[in-house]
Protein backbone atom coordinates (compact mmCIF):
# COMPACT_ATOMS: atom_id res chain seq x y z
CA UNK A 1 0.00 0.00 0.00
CA UNK A 2 2.84 2.45 1.36
CA UNK A 3 4.64 1.08 -1.95
CA UNK A 4 2.28 1.76 -4.08
CA UNK A 5 1.43 5.19 -3.09
CA UNK A 6 5.50 6.24 -3.10
CA UNK A 7 5.23 4.80 -6.72
CA UNK A 8 2.41 6.76 -7.87
CA UNK A 9 4.00 10.11 -6.07
CA UNK A 10 7.08 8.72 -8.15
CA UNK A 11 5.45 8.92 -11.69
CA UNK A 12 4.00 11.82 -11.11
CA UNK A 13 7.46 13.61 -10.44
CA UNK A 14 8.86 12.03 -13.15
CA UNK A 15 6.54 12.62 -15.59
CA UNK A 16 6.59 16.15 -14.49
CA UNK A 17 9.99 16.26 -14.84
CA UNK A 18 9.95 14.79 -18.19
CA UNK A 19 7.22 17.28 -19.33
CA UNK A 20 9.85 20.14 -18.32
CA UNK A 21 13.28 18.58 -19.41
CA UNK A 22 11.28 18.07 -23.11
CA UNK A 23 10.17 22.00 -23.20
CA UNK A 24 13.87 23.54 -21.70
CA UNK A 25 16.08 21.32 -23.44
CA UNK A 26 16.55 22.83 -27.46
CA UNK A 27 17.14 20.57 -30.70
CA UNK A 28 16.34 16.78 -29.60
CA UNK A 29 13.21 16.90 -27.43
CA UNK A 30 11.15 18.92 -29.90
CA UNK A 31 9.37 16.05 -31.27
CA UNK A 32 8.24 15.16 -27.48
CA UNK A 33 7.34 18.52 -26.84
CA UNK A 34 5.36 18.52 -30.05
CA UNK A 35 3.46 15.03 -28.84
CA UNK A 36 2.54 16.85 -25.84
CA UNK A 37 1.39 19.67 -27.75
CA UNK A 38 -0.47 17.49 -29.60
CA UNK A 39 -2.29 15.45 -26.88
CA UNK A 40 -2.76 19.05 -25.13
CA UNK A 41 -4.07 21.37 -27.61
CA UNK A 42 -7.71 20.09 -27.88
CA UNK A 43 -8.10 20.32 -24.09
CA UNK A 44 -6.49 23.75 -24.30
CA UNK A 45 -8.82 24.54 -26.79
CA UNK A 46 -11.52 23.56 -25.45
CA UNK A 47 -10.56 24.81 -22.12
CA UNK A 48 -10.18 28.08 -23.97
CA UNK A 49 -13.91 27.78 -25.50
CA UNK A 50 -15.14 26.62 -22.33
CA UNK A 51 -13.23 30.00 -20.05
CA UNK A 52 -14.44 32.15 -23.04
CA UNK A 53 -17.90 30.87 -22.46
CA UNK A 54 -17.59 31.27 -19.33
CA UNK A 55 -16.28 35.02 -19.18
CA UNK A 56 -19.04 36.23 -21.60
CA UNK A 57 -21.50 34.57 -19.08
CA UNK A 58 -20.01 36.41 -16.74
CA UNK A 59 -19.84 39.73 -17.57
CA UNK A 60 -23.13 38.91 -19.14
CA UNK A 61 -24.62 38.48 -15.71
CA UNK A 62 -22.32 41.12 -14.08
CA UNK A 63 -23.88 43.64 -16.59
CA UNK A 64 -27.32 42.66 -16.16
CA UNK A 65 -26.83 42.80 -12.43
CA UNK A 66 -25.26 46.44 -13.24
CA UNK A 67 -28.40 47.47 -15.55
CA UNK A 68 -30.85 46.07 -13.02
CA UNK A 69 -29.38 48.05 -10.34
CA UNK A 70 -29.37 51.37 -12.44
CA UNK A 71 -32.77 50.33 -13.60
CA UNK A 72 -34.08 50.20 -10.11
CA UNK A 73 -32.36 53.15 -9.01
CA UNK A 74 -33.50 55.44 -12.15
CA UNK A 75 -37.12 53.73 -11.68
CA UNK A 76 -36.62 55.14 -8.06
CA UNK A 77 -35.76 58.47 -9.13
CA UNK A 78 -38.33 58.92 -11.67
CA UNK A 79 -41.11 57.73 -8.68
CA UNK A 80 -39.33 60.58 -6.39
CA UNK A 81 -39.49 63.58 -9.72
CA UNK A 82 -42.92 62.68 -11.07
CA UNK A 83 -44.37 63.44 -7.56
CA UNK A 84 -42.13 66.74 -6.58
CA UNK A 85 -43.85 67.56 -10.30
CA UNK A 86 -46.79 67.02 -8.97
CA UNK A 87 -46.49 68.86 -5.67
CA UNK A 88 -44.77 71.93 -8.05
CA UNK A 89 -47.92 71.67 -10.26
CA UNK A 90 -50.24 71.44 -7.73
CA UNK A 91 -48.77 74.16 -5.64
CA UNK A 92 -48.51 76.33 -8.93
CA UNK A 93 -52.21 75.50 -9.82
CA UNK A 94 -52.93 76.62 -6.09
CA UNK A 95 -50.86 80.06 -6.39
CA UNK A 96 -52.69 80.94 -9.53
CA UNK A 97 -56.10 80.08 -8.19
CA UNK A 98 -55.45 82.58 -5.01
CA UNK A 99 -53.54 85.26 -7.25
CA UNK A 100 -56.79 85.28 -9.21
CA UNK A 101 -59.03 85.31 -5.69
CA UNK A 102 -56.92 88.12 -4.29
CA UNK A 103 -57.04 90.13 -7.63
CA UNK A 104 -60.52 89.87 -7.34
CA UNK A 105 -60.95 90.76 -4.05
CA UNK A 106 -58.70 93.92 -4.13
CA UNK A 107 -61.16 94.84 -7.42
CA UNK A 108 -64.02 94.33 -5.35
CA UNK A 109 -66.13 97.96 -4.00
CA UNK A 110 -67.06 95.96 -1.35
CA UNK A 111 -65.62 93.86 2.04
CA UNK A 112 -65.26 90.43 1.18
CA UNK A 113 -63.81 87.66 3.62
CA UNK A 114 -61.89 84.98 2.02
CA UNK A 115 -62.29 81.30 3.11
CA UNK A 116 -61.39 77.84 2.14
CA UNK A 117 -63.65 75.08 1.52
CA UNK A 118 -63.46 71.88 3.76
CA UNK A 119 -66.09 70.10 2.66
CA UNK A 120 -68.35 68.98 0.09
CA UNK A 121 -72.19 67.47 -0.07
CA UNK A 122 -72.82 66.11 -3.83
CA UNK A 123 -76.31 64.36 -2.97
CA UNK A 124 -79.24 64.77 -4.80
CA UNK A 125 -81.07 66.07 -2.18
CA UNK A 126 -78.66 69.09 -1.08
CA UNK A 127 -75.49 70.13 -2.54
CA UNK A 128 -73.76 72.33 -0.65
CA UNK A 129 -69.79 73.01 0.13
CA UNK A 130 -68.77 73.85 3.88
CA UNK A 131 -65.80 76.65 4.14
CA UNK A 132 -63.61 77.36 7.04
CA UNK A 133 -65.25 80.61 7.89
CA UNK A 134 -68.01 80.70 10.72
CA UNK A 135 -70.14 83.01 13.03
CA UNK A 136 -66.75 83.89 14.52
CA UNK A 137 -65.49 85.85 11.49
CA UNK A 138 -68.40 87.52 10.90
CA UNK A 139 -70.45 85.71 7.95
CA UNK A 140 -73.75 86.00 8.32
CA UNK A 141 -76.77 83.91 6.40
CA UNK A 142 -77.73 84.52 3.00
CA UNK A 143 -74.17 85.82 2.27
CA UNK A 144 -73.13 86.01 -1.69
CA UNK A 145 -69.99 83.67 -2.25
CA UNK A 146 -68.17 84.16 -5.08
CA UNK A 147 -64.67 82.99 -7.20
CA UNK A 148 -63.43 84.77 -10.10
CA UNK A 149 -65.56 82.88 -12.40
CA UNK A 150 -68.40 83.94 -10.96
CA UNK A 151 -71.07 83.05 -8.40
CA UNK A 152 -70.76 79.85 -6.58
CA UNK A 153 -73.94 80.08 -3.89
CA UNK A 154 -75.25 81.73 -1.12
CA UNK A 155 -74.39 81.22 2.64
CA UNK A 156 -77.36 78.87 4.20
CA UNK A 157 -76.24 77.70 7.51
CA UNK A 158 -73.11 79.35 9.73
CA UNK A 159 -71.78 77.57 12.45
CA UNK A 160 -69.06 78.77 14.69
CA UNK A 161 -65.98 78.16 12.93
CA UNK A 162 -67.47 77.02 9.53
CA UNK A 163 -70.41 77.80 7.35
CA UNK A 164 -72.39 75.90 4.16
CA UNK A 165 -72.77 77.26 1.28
CA UNK A 166 -75.75 76.25 -0.82
CA UNK A 167 -74.67 76.34 -4.45
CA UNK A 168 -76.74 77.04 -7.44
CA UNK A 169 -77.58 73.78 -8.51
CA UNK A 170 -78.79 73.21 -5.31
CA UNK A 171 -82.86 72.13 -6.03
CA UNK A 172 -83.71 74.81 -3.36
CA UNK A 173 -81.58 77.32 -4.77
CA UNK A 174 -83.27 80.52 -6.35
CA UNK A 175 -81.30 83.43 -7.62
CA UNK A 176 -82.76 86.32 -9.34
CA UNK A 177 -81.13 87.21 -12.26
CA UNK A 178 -80.87 89.24 -16.26
CA UNK A 179 -80.15 88.66 -19.36
CA UNK A 180 -76.56 90.41 -19.66
CA UNK A 181 -77.23 91.45 -23.33
CA UNK A 182 -81.01 91.81 -23.59
CA UNK A 183 -81.32 92.79 -19.54
CA UNK A 184 -84.64 90.00 -19.53
CA UNK A 185 -84.85 89.51 -16.15
CA UNK A 186 -85.76 86.02 -14.55
CA UNK A 187 -84.60 83.35 -11.76
CA UNK A 188 -81.93 80.99 -11.73
CA UNK A 189 -83.31 77.43 -10.43
CA UNK A 190 -81.13 74.26 -8.98
CA UNK A 191 -82.44 71.01 -10.62
CA UNK A 192 -82.47 67.77 -8.73
CA UNK A 193 -80.02 66.41 -11.60
CA UNK A 194 -77.42 68.64 -11.11
CA UNK A 195 -78.18 71.26 -14.21
CA UNK A 196 -78.89 74.66 -13.75
CA UNK A 197 -82.13 76.92 -15.45
CA UNK A 198 -82.98 80.21 -16.09
CA UNK A 199 -86.57 80.76 -15.86
CA UNK A 200 -88.07 83.43 -17.76
CA UNK A 201 -91.15 85.20 -19.19
CA UNK A 202 -92.06 84.56 -22.65
CA UNK A 203 -92.82 87.51 -24.14
CA UNK A 204 -91.82 89.57 -27.47
CA UNK A 205 -88.70 91.04 -27.45
CA UNK A 206 -87.29 88.38 -24.72
CA UNK A 207 -84.74 87.15 -27.72
CA UNK A 208 -82.66 85.22 -25.45
CA UNK A 209 -80.15 82.99 -27.46
CA UNK A 210 -77.40 80.37 -26.54
CA UNK A 211 -74.89 81.81 -25.44
CA UNK A 212 -76.08 84.55 -23.65
CA UNK A 213 -74.67 85.64 -20.48
CA UNK A 214 -76.90 86.13 -17.10
CA UNK A 215 -75.74 87.87 -14.34
CA UNK A 216 -77.09 88.29 -11.26
CA UNK A 217 -80.06 90.98 -11.22
CA UNK A 218 -79.12 93.19 -8.17
CA UNK A 219 -83.08 93.51 -7.45
CA UNK A 220 -83.63 92.75 -3.34
CA UNK A 221 -80.31 93.11 -1.38
CA UNK A 222 -79.05 89.81 -1.43
CA UNK A 223 -76.61 89.79 -4.48
CA UNK A 224 -74.64 92.81 -5.93
CA UNK A 225 -76.00 93.35 -9.44
CA UNK A 226 -73.79 91.79 -12.50
CA UNK A 227 -72.25 88.80 -10.40
CA UNK A 228 -71.85 85.53 -13.70
CA UNK A 229 -74.37 82.70 -13.22
CA UNK A 230 -73.95 80.70 -16.32
CA UNK A 231 -73.88 81.05 -19.97
CA UNK A 232 -77.17 79.83 -21.79
CA UNK A 233 -76.68 76.75 -23.79
CA UNK A 234 -80.10 75.63 -25.04
CA UNK A 235 -83.62 77.00 -24.82
CA UNK A 236 -86.65 74.94 -23.80
CA UNK A 237 -89.37 76.45 -25.83
CA UNK A 238 -92.83 75.20 -23.98
CA UNK A 239 -94.84 76.71 -27.23
CA UNK A 240 -97.71 79.06 -25.90
CA UNK A 241 -96.22 78.78 -22.08
CA UNK A 242 -96.36 81.99 -19.96
CA UNK A 243 -92.57 81.10 -19.20
CA UNK A 244 -89.21 79.56 -20.94
CA UNK A 245 -86.16 77.65 -19.83
CA UNK A 246 -83.20 78.43 -20.63
CA UNK A 247 -80.35 75.68 -19.77
CA UNK A 248 -77.28 76.97 -18.37
CA UNK A 249 -73.82 76.31 -17.82
CA UNK A 250 -72.94 77.20 -14.92
CA UNK A 251 -70.17 79.93 -14.99
CA UNK A 252 -68.52 78.38 -11.80
CA UNK A 253 -67.37 74.40 -11.91
CA UNK A 254 -68.25 73.86 -7.58
CA UNK A 255 -66.79 70.40 -8.06
CA UNK A 256 -63.62 72.22 -8.56
CA UNK A 257 -63.57 75.27 -6.10
CA UNK A 258 -61.32 75.39 -3.59
CA UNK A 259 -61.09 78.73 -2.54
CA UNK A 260 -64.23 81.26 -2.09
CA UNK A 261 -64.68 84.89 -1.37
CA UNK A 262 -68.03 85.72 1.02
CA UNK A 263 -69.26 88.84 0.15
CA UNK A 264 -69.92 90.78 3.69
CA UNK A 265 -70.59 93.93 2.23
CA UNK A 266 -73.14 95.47 0.55
CA UNK A 267 -72.79 97.27 -2.92
CA UNK A 268 -75.52 98.72 -5.55
CA UNK A 269 -72.70 98.96 -8.22
CA UNK A 270 -72.39 96.47 -11.17
CA UNK A 271 -69.55 94.55 -10.86
CA UNK A 272 -70.00 92.35 -14.04
CA UNK A 273 -66.50 94.28 -15.24
CA UNK A 274 -64.65 92.86 -12.14
CA UNK A 275 -65.28 89.09 -13.48
CA UNK A 276 -63.19 87.41 -16.27
CA UNK A 277 -64.02 84.23 -18.15
CA UNK A 278 -61.60 82.42 -17.54
CA UNK A 279 -61.91 82.88 -14.09
CA UNK B 1 -16.91 8.72 -7.90
CA UNK B 2 -13.70 9.67 -10.36
CA UNK B 3 -16.13 11.62 -12.96
CA UNK B 4 -17.12 13.87 -9.85
CA UNK B 5 -13.56 14.00 -8.83
CA UNK B 6 -12.57 14.57 -12.61
CA UNK B 7 -15.64 17.59 -12.80
CA UNK B 8 -13.86 19.09 -9.45
CA UNK B 9 -11.02 19.75 -11.29
CA UNK B 10 -12.34 20.68 -14.62
CA UNK B 11 -14.76 22.76 -13.29
CA UNK B 12 -11.92 24.05 -10.86
CA UNK B 13 -9.65 24.97 -13.22
CA UNK B 14 -11.90 26.44 -15.53
CA UNK B 15 -13.05 28.89 -13.06
CA UNK B 16 -9.68 29.51 -11.89
CA UNK B 17 -9.05 31.03 -15.39
CA UNK B 18 -12.79 32.48 -16.17
CA UNK B 19 -14.97 33.19 -12.78
CA UNK B 20 -11.81 33.68 -10.43
CA UNK B 21 -10.34 36.82 -11.45
CA UNK B 22 -13.20 38.51 -10.46
CA UNK B 23 -12.84 37.99 -6.85
CA UNK B 24 -9.64 40.20 -7.47
CA UNK B 25 -9.28 42.00 -3.91
CA UNK B 26 -5.88 44.25 -4.75
CA UNK B 27 -5.01 42.24 -7.62
CA UNK B 28 -4.82 39.01 -5.61
CA UNK B 29 -6.97 36.17 -6.62
CA UNK B 30 -7.58 33.13 -4.29
CA UNK B 31 -6.05 29.35 -5.82
CA UNK B 32 -9.23 27.56 -6.26
CA UNK B 33 -7.58 24.59 -7.73
CA UNK B 34 -5.33 24.00 -4.93
CA UNK B 35 -7.70 24.61 -2.56
CA UNK B 36 -10.10 21.39 -4.18
CA UNK B 37 -6.79 19.44 -3.76
CA UNK B 38 -6.22 20.00 -0.52
CA UNK B 39 -9.66 19.35 0.59
CA UNK B 40 -9.34 16.17 -1.91
CA UNK B 41 -6.49 15.31 -0.38
CA UNK B 42 -7.57 15.66 3.17
CA UNK B 43 -10.66 13.57 2.50
CA UNK B 44 -9.47 10.42 0.38
CA UNK B 45 -5.73 10.49 1.04
CA UNK B 46 -2.18 10.88 -0.73
CA UNK B 47 -2.82 9.14 -4.00
CA UNK B 48 -6.39 10.99 -4.58
CA UNK B 49 -4.52 14.59 -3.36
CA UNK B 50 -1.39 13.94 -5.77
CA UNK B 51 -3.22 12.86 -8.88
CA UNK B 52 -5.80 15.77 -8.39
CA UNK B 53 -2.78 18.22 -7.80
CA UNK B 54 -0.77 17.42 -11.06
CA UNK B 55 -4.32 17.04 -13.34
CA UNK B 56 -5.19 20.56 -12.11
CA UNK B 57 -1.60 21.70 -12.14
CA UNK B 58 -1.76 20.23 -15.59
CA UNK B 59 -4.51 21.81 -16.61
CA UNK B 60 -3.66 25.42 -14.90
CA UNK B 61 0.29 25.21 -16.75
CA UNK B 62 -2.00 24.74 -20.21
CA UNK B 63 -4.28 27.51 -19.68
CA UNK B 64 -1.67 29.58 -18.02
CA UNK B 65 0.54 29.32 -21.13
CA UNK B 66 3.85 28.92 -18.79
CA UNK B 67 5.87 25.66 -18.46
CA UNK B 68 3.71 22.65 -18.42
CA UNK B 69 5.02 20.29 -15.77
CA UNK B 70 5.59 22.94 -12.90
CA UNK B 71 2.28 23.91 -11.35
CA UNK B 72 1.58 20.23 -12.22
CA UNK B 73 4.86 18.79 -9.94
CA UNK B 74 4.25 21.31 -6.97
CA UNK B 75 0.63 20.89 -6.60
CA UNK B 76 0.96 16.82 -7.02
CA UNK B 77 3.30 17.15 -4.41
CA UNK B 78 1.14 19.51 -2.08
CA UNK B 79 -2.01 17.07 -2.48
CA UNK B 80 0.17 14.18 -1.13
CA UNK B 81 1.76 16.05 1.31
CA UNK B 82 -1.44 17.57 2.52
CA UNK B 83 -3.60 13.73 2.04
CA UNK B 84 -0.75 12.27 4.49
CA UNK B 85 -1.55 14.96 7.28
CA UNK B 86 -4.98 12.79 8.26
CA UNK B 87 -3.16 9.95 10.10
CA UNK B 88 -0.88 12.63 11.75
CA UNK B 89 -2.69 15.33 12.83
CA UNK B 90 -6.57 15.76 13.89
CA UNK B 91 -7.01 17.81 10.52
CA UNK B 92 -11.21 17.52 11.16
CA UNK B 93 -11.55 20.50 12.52
CA UNK B 94 -11.53 24.07 10.71
CA UNK B 95 -9.48 25.52 13.07
CA UNK B 96 -6.76 23.05 11.73
CA UNK B 97 -7.84 22.95 8.13
CA UNK B 98 -7.73 26.74 7.28
CA UNK B 99 -4.39 27.56 8.98
CA UNK B 100 -3.29 24.00 7.02
CA UNK B 101 -4.24 25.37 3.80
CA UNK B 102 -2.39 28.73 4.27
CA UNK B 103 0.84 26.74 5.18
CA UNK B 104 0.30 24.39 2.10
CA UNK B 105 -0.33 27.98 -0.01
CA UNK B 106 2.90 29.23 0.76
CA UNK B 107 4.43 25.42 0.99
CA UNK B 108 3.07 25.09 -2.81
CA UNK B 109 4.74 28.45 -3.77
CA UNK B 110 8.24 27.61 -2.35
CA UNK B 111 8.21 25.06 -4.48
CA UNK B 112 7.03 26.42 -7.56
CA UNK B 113 9.95 28.95 -7.02
CA UNK B 114 12.62 26.06 -6.52
CA UNK B 115 11.22 24.52 -9.59
CA UNK B 116 11.45 27.47 -11.63
CA UNK B 117 14.57 29.05 -10.41
CA UNK B 118 16.16 25.93 -11.76
CA UNK B 119 14.97 27.48 -15.08
CA UNK B 120 16.39 30.15 -14.37
CA UNK B 121 12.81 32.40 -13.13
CA UNK B 122 14.23 36.21 -12.46
CA UNK B 123 12.01 37.15 -9.17
CA UNK B 124 13.42 37.11 -6.24
CA UNK B 125 11.80 35.35 -3.53
CA UNK B 126 11.18 38.27 -1.12
CA UNK B 127 9.19 40.20 -3.49
CA UNK B 128 7.11 37.04 -4.45
CA UNK B 129 6.09 36.17 -0.96
CA UNK B 130 5.08 39.55 -0.13
CA UNK B 131 3.07 40.35 -3.28
CA UNK B 132 2.16 37.12 -4.47
CA UNK B 133 2.34 34.03 -2.27
CA UNK B 134 1.01 35.65 1.41
CA UNK B 135 -1.87 37.91 0.02
CA UNK B 136 -2.99 34.27 -1.69
CA UNK B 137 -2.32 32.13 1.25
CA UNK B 138 -4.61 34.65 2.95
CA UNK B 139 -6.98 35.04 0.41
CA UNK B 140 -6.97 30.82 0.21
CA UNK B 141 -7.48 30.40 4.01
CA UNK B 142 -10.81 32.72 3.92
CA UNK B 143 -12.37 31.19 0.91
CA UNK B 144 -11.02 27.50 2.47
CA UNK B 145 -13.36 28.57 5.68
CA UNK B 146 -16.34 29.72 3.84
CA UNK B 147 -16.27 26.33 1.66
CA UNK B 148 -15.96 24.62 4.93
CA UNK B 149 -18.55 26.26 6.59
CA UNK B 150 -20.65 25.55 3.22
CA UNK B 151 -20.25 21.55 2.96
CA UNK B 152 -21.19 21.30 6.76
CA UNK B 153 -24.34 23.93 6.09
CA UNK B 154 -25.02 21.18 3.62
CA UNK B 155 -23.80 18.27 5.17
CA UNK B 156 -26.12 19.62 8.16
CA UNK B 157 -29.16 20.44 6.00
CA UNK B 158 -28.41 16.52 4.32
CA UNK B 159 -28.86 15.06 7.80
CA UNK B 160 -31.89 16.78 8.40
CA UNK B 161 -33.70 16.08 5.27
CA UNK B 162 -32.25 12.25 5.63
CA UNK B 163 -33.46 11.19 9.34
CA UNK B 164 -36.87 9.99 8.26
Amino acid sequence: MRFRRYALLLAVLLTSLFLLTVQTRGGGPTRAADLVALAITPVQSLLANAHRGALTAWHTFTDWKTVQSENMALRADNERLRVQSLQVRETDQENLRLRRLLALRDRMPLATLTGEIIGREGGGWARSLTVNRGRADGVAQQMPVIVPAGLVGRVAQVRSGASIVQLLNDPASTVGAVVQRTRTPGLVEGEPGGGVRFKFMARDGAGVVPGDLIVTSGLGTLFPKGIPVGRVTAIEDKGSALFHFAVLAPAVDAARVEEVLLLTGQSTQDIAGLFTPDG
Amino acid sequence: MRLSLLLMVFGGSLAQSSVVPSWSVGGVTPDLPLILTAFIALRRGPEAGCLVGFAAGLLQDVTGGGLLGVQALSRALAGFAMGLLPGRLWVGHPLVQIPGLVLLTVAEGLVRFGLLQLLHFPASIGELLAHVILPQALYNGFLGAACVLAVELAQTLRGRHTWT
